[in-house]
């Protein structure tokens, strides 16, 4: 089997590992083409926390630049921020350096439009074509923008959630919260944030310009540190943002991990008790959510799996709130995007308002087994391997618009090639333990052949 | 036809279609590779186009695992101290130097801080043909360093060098023509150290320069017009890097920008001789100078990366070129106008003269500097039609070929960044000039029309070097 790429082109953007595929001269043109694409007018950029970003950063404004785009350097922040940022200063779009979870050997750009929201695919895929094309429009010498700077965005954002919700109840509380910032592009806003709610807080690996402590993917594997500091320092729960901070894990009072999937679940159960409204996340999300609709008499619609394919169907359906299931929350009236903050704010609230645990708070939603798996393959045989599991499943309820999903009555399974790296996901979902393993096992025979 | 053009020592272009940022990454990748991850300095000119090379090079060092020291916006002779005082394994500047502001470069420096030489540009350039970049991985790369301490550390040695208690002691006025480049902050510093009082012209950076950077006659008007109004005893041009000057008298006369170097030259050989470097196509006022101090004068290829090397090699104590790029060697390793400045002002206040004396003082000669249109498949049609023409001259083929006879010489050579054949020649008159010039043209003219298409460009400007 031949070694997979170190680089993926999909509509997250373009991503791959530093030192190999993502090289300066490939940012600087993928740059020149969102440029292109998005128009001569201020673009911001911003970066998380990896070392590489520095690297990406200029020539991604290099290749802005040479197409008559001005850039706002925004340094260091959050994803959701600068999401936030663009459609509040109105500027054409926006370019995050970021990988998001992936390891740290990574990095990506990811493209936004004036609305703030990540391009849609087809936008994306005009975007791939002009980069192929590789003849840009570019700009004569003397006509070049100035670079400006901007260390706003982040302030802003903070004020953006404190308004969506109820800050005298959570502060009411004096909340002990920990969280571990993993290092990233959240290091100095979160535990400000979390002060700002009167929370007092026990952060942990808040140093952007440390490596990651552990993988950034804020999931229950990478959780050892924030349990450890949930449990030393007796806190009544415990965050870990990923390297962007648009993805948030929980861990209970007692250190515990909530499950990847209940963190979404239990956002939703609080902005549904307040307000019923329909809610809308992706194919792979939990079955939890579908339960905690059911109880306020709410609709669930379900999206392919990535962000803007989620916004895109709450602005259709006039949902609210919403998500993936993997820790991203979006409540569209503060950000039209997954918004860590945005997850802890709701969630802080509810545990306010409840006045109770975590762990009492967490039972209000089911438990399932979820599975999340992976395997490595390479692009050209993806195609291959889901027609392989398609066909063994035949004759079952069948949903294929994000890969193949197979639906039992109380159980699912759905095997899916990633957007972002060259692997195919495959998740199961089922009453116990023992019957979600045996689904992913069955799919990955499936899959190998 | 994209405008693009590679050199000993540099890549520059047109900023659009034909230099992109792509080009200087993969440029600034070979050069980060061929410094093998050690510390680049970085420095820019003040063009539009500048921030965005600066983007891109930052970027491909970085990646390449290089370490790099930024100065931010900064002269070339800056970048070039920089790399010496902090031992680094080499240094980009990004300017275009005296070109146009559509324009722009990146001059490569090697860890003596002087522009590279041929053999290690040819290294770089194989880096670069065969794309064998030495990426890093993630792990290996440097967090960018901005050195505050450059300018003063720079100004400091200069002055060092310099007899400043005489200078200070006369309270000189100087006014500079900046030409919107990046040595107004350094020079202010330099001339208040000297005790000068400063009056700028086009001191600050312009989306189109205020007239053409190259510190020649016809760009000093304002100058002219302004000196003998603020009774500056003293006016220079220093053009957007930083590397040549220009100057012009108390009464507002613009000189050659053939007399920088025999003036220094005259100055530094009265207190330190030694042998001096200069090109092919240079003056031969600086003969006669070095003639007067015993020295002897050596000639290079044409261009700043042959000049230096060549005075290294040889141990020279000063060499130049007659566009007025001028170094002390060995406290140089580039080109520096405000050094420049600085032996001029010392020659002024030790000897008590103006600058109109010191000039006068210079022996003067007839000069010529045109240029034929010409492909470049003519080109060697072209230098042999002339050499034919004269049999009676020693011949000197490093660059083209120079002819010289006793008392004047002709030099024809395909041009470093432009489809054109220059013609230069010098003689004691006039007349003799005319002679020589129209001679060598014609026999130009007959090798470029053998077939093809040639124009010949008769408005080759005329200069009088020497006294004006």
């Amino acid at each position: 089997m031949r070694r997979p790429l170190a680089l993926k082109i999909g509509i997250s953007g373009v991503r791959g590992v530093v030192g190999q595929a993502l090289t300066p001269q490939l940012i600087s043109s993928f740059a020149a083409a969102f440029g292109s694409h998005i128009g001569r007018g201020r673009v911001l950029v911003g970066t998380d926390s990896r070392p590489s970003r520095d690297m990406v950063r200029h020539a991604t404004i290099s290749g802005l630049l040479s197409v008559g785009c001005q850039p706002v350097d925004l340094g260091i922040l959050p994803v959701p921020a600068l999401q936030l940022h663009i459609r509040t200063t109105g500027a054409f779009g926006g370019v995050c350096v970021t990988a998001s979870h992936n390891p740290i050997e990574w990095n990506a750009l990811k493209f936004f439009g004036a609305d703030g929201i990540l391009l849609r695919p087809a936008q994306a895929e005009e975007l791939t074509d002009l980069y192929h094309q590789g003849v840009f429009p570019r700009i004569a010498g003397p006509d070049i923008p100035e670079v400006l700077f901007d260390d706003t965005a982040i302030e802003l954002h903070l004020q953006a959630i404190l308004a969506s919700v109820d800050v005298d109840l959570i502060r009411s509380r004096r909340l002990h919260v920990a969280v571990d910032c993993c290092n990233g592009a959240a290091s100095r806003a979160t535990p400000q944030f979390l002060e700002r709610l009167g929370c007092r807080v026990t952060a942990i690996h808040t140093d952007p310009d440390q490596p990651f402590p552990h993988n950034p993917e804020p999931i229950p594997a990478n959780l050892g540190d924030l349990c450890r500091a949930v449990r030393e320092s007796g806190a009544h729960v415990g965050f870990a943002q990923d390297a962007d901070a648009d993805r948030v894990a929980v861990v209970n009072e007692r250190g515990e991990p909530i499950g990847e999937e209940a963190g979404l679940a239990l956002a939703v159960l609080r902005r549904l008790e307040v307000e019923p409204s329909p809610v809308v996340v992706n194919m792979s999300t939990s079955r939890m959510v579908d339960d905690v609709a059911v109880r306020h008499g709410c609709t669930v619609h379900r999206a392919k799996v990535g962000e803007v394919n989620v916004v895109e169907k709450m602005l259709a359906v006039g949902a609210p709130i919403g998500g993936e299931g993997n820790g991203g929350v979006i409540s569209l009236r503060t950000n039209a995007c997954r918004d860590s903050f945005v997850g802890m704010a709701i969630l802080l609230e509810a545990l306010a308002a409840r006045g109770g645990a975590f762990s009492s708070f967490r039972e209000e939603v089911p438990t399932y087994s979820f599975l999340k798996e992976k395997i490595t393959f390479p692009a050209r045989e993806v195609a291959t391997a889901l027609r392989r599991f398609r066909e063994r499943n035949a004759g079952h309820q069948m949903d294929l618009s994000d890969g193949v999903k197979v639906t039992w009555p109380d159980r699912w399974v759905q095997a899916r090639s990633s957007n972002t790296e060259p692997i195919i996901r495959v998740l199961a979902e089922a009453p116990t333990d023992a019957e979600a393993r045996r689904l992913v096992d069955e799919a990955f025979a499936a899959l190998s052949g | 036809m994209r405008q693009l053009k590679i050199g000993t020592s540099w890549v520059r272009g047109v900023i659009g279609d034909a230099f992109t940022p792509e080009l200087a990454i993969q440029f600034a990748c070979a050069f980060g590779t061929y410094c093998d991850g050690g510390s680049v300095v970085l420095g820019r000119d003040t063009r539009r186009s500048s921030p965005m090379l600066h983007a891109a090079v930052q970027s491909a060092l970085i990646s390449t695992g290089c370490r790099v020291i930024d100065l931010g916006v900064c002269t070339t002779p800056l970048v070039s101290h920089a790399v010496r005082r902090h031992g680094a394994a080499g240094g980009i500047s990004i300017t275009g130097s005296h070109n146009d502001a559509e324009w722009n470069a990146l001059k490569f420096l090697g860890p003596t801080g002087s522009l590279l030489n041929a053999a290690n540009s040819e290294e770089l350039l194989d880096i670069y043909h065969a794309s064998a970049y030495g990426f890093s991985g993630w792990d290996g790369l440097q967090r960018t360093i901005l050195d505050s301490g450059a300018v003063s550390s720079y100004v400091d040695d200069m002055v060092r060098d310099l007899d400043a208690a005489s200078i200070i002691a006369k309270g000189y006025r100087v006014a500079v023509d900046f030409s919107n480049g990046a040595s107004h902050g350094v020079c202010s510093l330099f001339l208040q150290r000297l005790g000068c009082e400063l009056v700028p012209l086009n001191e600050r950076p312009a989306r189109r320069f205020s007239h053409a950077p190259a510190p020649q006659v016809e760009n000093m008007r304002q100058l002219e017009a302004v000196l003998p109004y603020v009774k500056a005893d003293v006016g220079a041009a220093i053009n957007v890097d930083g590397d040549r000057a220009g100057f012009v008298t108390h009464d507002g006369r613009a000189l050659s920008e053939e007399v920088a170097l025999p003036l220094v030259v005259d100055h530094v050989l009265a207190r330190r001789p030694g042998l001096v470097v200069t090109n092919l196509s240079t003056s031969q006022m600086v003969d006669a100078v070095a003639a007067r101090h015993g020295s002897t004068v050596l000639r290079a290829e044409v261009g700043e990366g042959y000049v230096m090397d060549r005075a290294a090699l040889e141990g020279a104590v000063v060499c130049g070129e007659g566009c007025g790029g001028v170094a002390l060697t060995p406290q140089s390793a580039t080109f520096d106008a405000l050094q420049t400045l600085g032996q001029v002002l010392e020659a002024m206040a030790l000897s008590g003269a103006t600058l109109a004396d010191l000039t006068a003082g210079l022996p003067v000669f007839a000069m010529r500097k045109g240029e034929l249109a010409c492909s470049p498949d003519r080109v060697y049609r072209v230098i042999e039609a002339v050499r034919e023409e004269f049999d009676d001259a020693v011949v000197n083929e490093a660059d083209g070929v120079r002819l010289a006879w006793p008392d004047q010489w002709l030099h024809v050579r395909a041009s470093n960044t432009e489809p054109i054949v220059r013609i230069i020649a010098e003689a004691p008159d006039q007349t003799a000039l005319d002679a020589l010039f129209s001679r060598a043209d014609t026999a130009a003219r007959r090798g470029a029309s053998g077939f093809g298409r040639s124009d010949h460009n008769p408005a080759g400007s005329a200069t009088r070097s020497g006294k004006p």
